[in-house]
């Protein structure tokens, strides 16, 4: 491989970048995958209750929600317990609420969704129902956002696989060609031990070695900077506020680092198989 | 043994290189090919190799066909044979070891093996003070060598050389062709294609004369 550097080095470039960007699709699907996760294992469906709900209505409400099987926990937030909330979160809008005579928080009903979310379908259904109880002026439910994350996360997913699929691609023919380069350069070893009894297999082998040596290393290399990539991205880019968290790209999970190190290698044996057998059937 | 029947080849049309060649060459025979340059005597070497493929005719080894031996298996015949080429085919990038070396390693020689038999044939080339030179390094004469030791190193029951003695001086000319009727005493098939009168009428016992592509004699006792 060394002899032929200039030209093996660039190859493994080309892989690199391929696996680069297979890598950063990967990373912010599973960002999206864990922020859809956390949302889906936090959901509450908030029930804003009417100002003027007697004892009877709330307590009502209160036991449809825990005879139904979607919900581990119901809480009851009074008015005032809304509005310290609030003060805590958002400590600099203060003094707007204290400049106001009356309590604007509605006393509400925190329903939190069981662990195992259900088909969105399904608690969809029941949060309809208990709108349509005495007693409930409101329904706050985040399902759509859990739903939005996941078809993100996939599209994430599917955008990477198919940019890193043209690149994988490209890599493959580049490997191949690069290979056939290296074999062209050694047409007259290749005769002269295919004349003195090699087999083609004796006469393949180290072409296949280079060929999954670069595929590996260039994968390899991939994920080296694409580490470097997501320790660095948030010192360069500061904070983004809200988009912080959407793109907070967290690294590959074992199994996918080494999936991407064995596709690499894999790419390389099929590139170098191609352009050998090319060359050893003429 | 080595069977021609009926041999044909033609590169471009309408020269023949060769035209109707039938000839036995029995197991342990020692043979020279002579004749003028051009007359077809490296194309007869090839073809007996199946480097080449006739275009018409023949060729028959020990019972085998060899135009019928599917690609994939033709490395079986070649580890049978030992070949000097003419332009010697030597690896300028690899040591004298590495160049000779190479048969043995096809064959999937113990190390220790190979760094034996490459040494004694070196040595009885008298090139082993030269094993870790680059060819590039040698004479043309000590080339040629080197191109010999491959072609021997591995006990070929059958060695071919084309003009072997071409660029040797006439004291090693005479040197090589002894070491190859040595070889030739061992069992060995030998078949040289030359054109030094000196040599083959010192060592010449059986002589095929070839001329534009044609068979025109035999001398044999």
């Amino acid at each position: 491989m060394w002899q032929y550097r200039a030209r093996n080095i660039f190859s493994v470039t080309i892989i690199c970048l391929s696996f680069l960007i297979v890598g950063v699709f990967l990373s912010l699907s599973n960002n999206l995958q864990h922020i859809a996760r956390e949302l889906s294992t936090n959901m509450v469906v908030t029930f804003f209750l009417d100002k003027a709900a007697t004892a009877a209505e709330i307590k009502n409400i209160e036991q449809k929600v825990l005879a139904s099987p979607l919900f581990s926990g119901v809480k009851v937030v009074g008015a005032e317990e809304a509005r310290d909330r609030f003060q805590k979160n958002f400590p600099d809008l203060k003094d707007i609420l204290a400049s106001l005579k009356i309590n604007p928080f509605p006393p509400s009903l925190e329903a939190r969704l069981k662990d195992m979310a259900p088909a969105s379908r399904e608690v969809a259904n029941f949060v309809q129902d208990v709108r349509r109880m005495k007693g409930v002026e409101d329904v706050q439910f985040n399902q759509d956002w859990v739903d939005k994350m996941q078809s993100l996360s996939r599209l994430a997913k599917a955008v990477g696989f198919f940019l890193g699929g043209i690149l994988m691609l490209a890599s493959f023919f580049i490997i191949s060609n690069v290979i056939k380069l290296n074999v062209i350069a050694r047409k007259n070893e290749i005769e002269i031990l295919r004349l003195v009894g090699a087999t083609n297999v004796f006469i393949r082998i180290p072409f296949l070695f280079e060929g999954i040596a670069m595929g590996m290393m260039g994968s390899m290399v991939s994920l080296v900077f694409l580490l470097l990539a997501i320790k660095l991205f948030p010192v360069y880019v500061g904070s983004l506020g809200v988009l912080q968290q959407l793109l907070n790209f967290r690294y590959l999970s074992l199994f996918q680092a080494l999936g991407l190190v064995a596709a690499g290698g894999g790419i390389g044996c099929l590139g170098s198989l191609s352009s050998v057998s090319k060359f050893l059937k003429t | 043994m080595i069977e021609l029947f009926h041999v044909y080849k033609q590169y471009q049309p309408p020269q023949w290189a060769l035209s109707d060649i039938s000839l036995k060459v029995r197991s342990g025979d020692f043979y020279f090919i002579t004749g003028p340059s051009g007359s077809g005597k490296t194309t007869l070497l090839k073809i007996i190799f199946r480097e080449l493929p006739p275009s018409q005719g023949q060729i028959v080894i020990n019972g085998v066909n060899i135009l019928k031996i599917p690609s994939h298996r033709i490395h079986e015949l070649r580890r049978t044979m030992g070949i000097v080429f003419q332009d010697f085919r030597l690896l300028f990038h690899r040591t004298v070891f590495d160049n000779v070396a190479i048969p043995l390693q096809v064959l999937g020689e113990p190390r220790k093996e190979i760094r034996r038999r490459v040494f004694n044939t070196l040595r009885m080339l008298n090139l082993h003070q030269k094993m870790w030179d680059l060819p590039s390094r040698l004479s043309y004469g000590e080339q040629q060598r080197v191109a010999i030791a491959r072609a021997i190193v591995n006990n070929p029951k059958i060695l071919l050389a084309d003009e072997p003695t071409g660029n040797l001086d006439p004291e090693l000319a005479f040197e090589i062709i002894t070491l190859f009727k040595e070889i030739n005493k061992q069992g060995a098939t030998v078949i040289i294609g030359s054109h030094d009168r000196e040599l083959i009428r010192h060592f010449g016992d059986r002589i095929l004369f070839l001329q534009k592509g044609k068979l025109i004699g035999k001398d044999a006792p």
